[in-house]
């Protein structure tokens, strides 16, 4: 008895070559899902496959996010003219190595995929009001030397702390370079108080690399406007709540808050946040 | 995937002692004394991709440089007495959502483990994990038994401070080993290997704490190296041990008097020495579990 495949692909995409952008539904400041829905969305991305959900999730019952069921998805698009592969997924629950070989499995034999991005946010103590870094983790010397030309920071050091595990986008950038497929993670580090809203200033700081690396041409007019209304609403919390506006001047002089502060200044933003939408 | 080996030693019908983590890793710390005090060699691994997601990653200068998983390694010694094959595990692959494993996954790693044993004409697997029980723990943890064979059972009865299931109260010889320490024993009898499992037991309040239980490992180390006939120095696990009644005994004293009062009934349960006029009784520890059950919100005593 053959083994059963976990995706399916509904019609083979005519690429060449092509590039793998991978975004997981579940990221800080919804980062991942919210570059890959405007990727999808501008380049008129085609859903062309899927992998199954059934070796990869719990499918106890459903979670009910505001009212409304979810279920987990993992889909491929293709951005035909611009060679371009998005993946946007749940994070799966286990048998990780085979969820990502069949990304990687999709992505080569499907669609020649000749190099691999990941997007993820992190979280850093920073304000809201300081520049978006872009980071990129490469996976060999000769990738990371290509990113020379791009404005990223490409020197991060890190382990793993103890008690923490590695990030699914860590373990896609290893597979992929065990397939000798080049591959990147970009991260950027998101306000901690924004990490459950969005950051639309994040999110551009990825889309603008993406349009650099793939000559997409992007229009950011629309994401600058989004830029402007979440600044405006973070001034207005800051004019209406003093207590906001102590703790982001505090984080702007470089003062650390306390873990108390941090909750406070988090809760006070996401509730204001919610009652402006 | 599958196993790496990296060397093929000629070893005269060994014996296979293979664990995995469980709790206060009763047997883990077992089976790596021996291990570690016969100075067994690498002999290889099981490549742990496809079973365990990764534990580290190391970036150096925005280079994803190394990701590392937890380690699934085989060892062998060769003694005089007889040769050795160790597997230890330093996770159990449970899918990332609980500590034991179960189900394929579980049942091909034990497979995996059971071709070395093969490979090398294994004769015997022990494996090892801990037992909870009603004991105080002041008292020397005995070592519960299991076989995965009849035949076993009048050897095991001789092994020293060493009970078979159906020797535990209210048991009558059945019960459920969880985890990889116990299913190894299913599939060894399921591919024709003998297996016995040792589980050192720790006293029930204990089970939840995030703590080592070196007194039971010690218990299993005899019990193994006796049936083995070989010796090692157990002093490590005994400092070892003294170490952490400082920490047992300082949570000891920060449960209520009430529950505290039940808990040193277990001194004198059936099977220890009994420091007052009568033991307990099937009553008393009837209750004490209850009271534990309550205080602690835990499971029943069980095994792993």
């Amino acid at each position: 008895m053959s083994e059963r495949s976990p995706f399916k692909v509904y019609r083979k995409p005519k690429f060449q070559s092509s590039s793998l952008v991978v975004g997981w539904s579940e990221d800080a400041a919804q980062l991942g899902p919210g570059v890959i829905d405007y990727l999808t969305q501008r380049l008129g991305g085609e859903k062309f496959g899927e992998i199954e959900p059934e070796d990869f999730f719990s499918l106890g019952g459903v979670r009910v996010e505001d009212d409304v069921a979810q279920f987990p998805e993992s889909n491929f698009y293709s951005c035909q003219e611009n060679n371009l592969v998005i993946f946007r997924s749940a994070a799966p629950g286990f048998e990780w190595y085979k969820f990502l070989n069949s990304i990687l499995d999709v992505a080569e034999h499907y669609c020649g995929a000749k190099e691999v991005y990941t997007i993820g946010g992190m979280v850093t103590l920073a304000p809201h009001t300081a520049p978006r870094t872009l980071l990129a983790v490469a996976s060999s010397q000769e990738v990371k030397d290509v990113l020379g030309q791009y404005d990223l920071a490409r020197d991060m050091d890190y382990e793993t702390p103890p008690g923490q595990r590695p990030t699914l986008n860590s373990f896609l950038l290893w597979m992929a370079a065990r397939r000798n497929i080049p591959g990147v993670n970009l991260w950027v580090p998101i306000p901690f108080y924004l990490v459950t809203s969005e950051d639309t200033e994040a999110r551009k700081r990825v889309l603008r690399f993406f349009d650099e690396r793939f000559g997409l041409n992007i229009d950011f007019g629309d994401i600058d406007h989004d830029i402007e209304e979440q600044n405006e609403k973070l001034a207005q919390a800051r004019l209406r709540l003093p207590e906001v506006d102590d703790y982001i001047r505090r984080l702007e002089s470089n003062l650390r808050l306390s873990q108390e502060e941090n909750e406070r200044l988090t809760q006070e933003i996401e509730e204001f946040l919610r009652e402006e939408e | 995937m599958g196993v790496k080996l990296y060397r093929k030693p000629r070893l005269r019908s060994p014996i296979m002692l293979a664990t995995w983590p469980g709790i206060a890793n009763i047997g883990l710390i077992a089976v790596d004394t021996i291990r570690e005090a016969l100075e067994a060699e690498e002999l290889g691994e099981i490549e742990p991709w496809d079973f365990f997601y990764p534990k580290r990653v190391s970036i150096k200068d925005g280079i994803l440089e190394a990701l590392e998983f937890p380690s699934n390694k085989f060892y062998f010694k060769k003694t005089e007495q007889t040769d050795l094959i160790f597997f230890i595990g330093e996770e159990q692959p449970s899918g990332g959502e609980k500590i034991y494993a179960e189900g394929g996954e579980a049942y091909r790693i034990a497979n995996l483990v059971l071709d070395v044993a093969e490979k090398f004409c294994c004769k015997r697997v022990y494996t090892s994990g801990a037992a909870v029980a009603p004991i105080h723990h002041t008292m020397t943890p005995r070592v519960w038994a299991v076989t995965n064979n009849p035949e076993l059972v009048a050897e095991v009865k001789k092994y020293k401070n060493t009970v078979l299931m159906s020797a535990i109260e209210g048991r009558e010889g059945e019960g459920n080993i969880v985890g990889l320490n116990g299913l190894l024993l299913g599939v060894a009898k399921k591919r024709g290997f003998e297996a016995i499992c040792v589980m050192g037991e720790i006293p029930i309040y204990l089970q939840g704490l995030p703590l080592p239980y070196p007194k039971a490992s010690k218990s299993v180390v005899e019990i193994l190296t006796r049936s083995l006939g070989i010796e090692v120095d157990t002093s490590k696990l005994d400092s070892w041990a003294e170490q952490l009644e400082q920490e047992i005994d300082e949570f000891y004293r920060q449960i209520p008097p009430d529950v505290r009062r039940q808990l040193e009934k277990l001194k004198h349960t059936l099977h220890a020495k009994p420091a007052e006029p009568s033991p307990i009784t099937e009553e008393d520890k009837r209750k004490i579990m209850k009271d534990i059950d309550k205080f602690f919100k835990k499971r029943g005593g069980g095994i792993e």
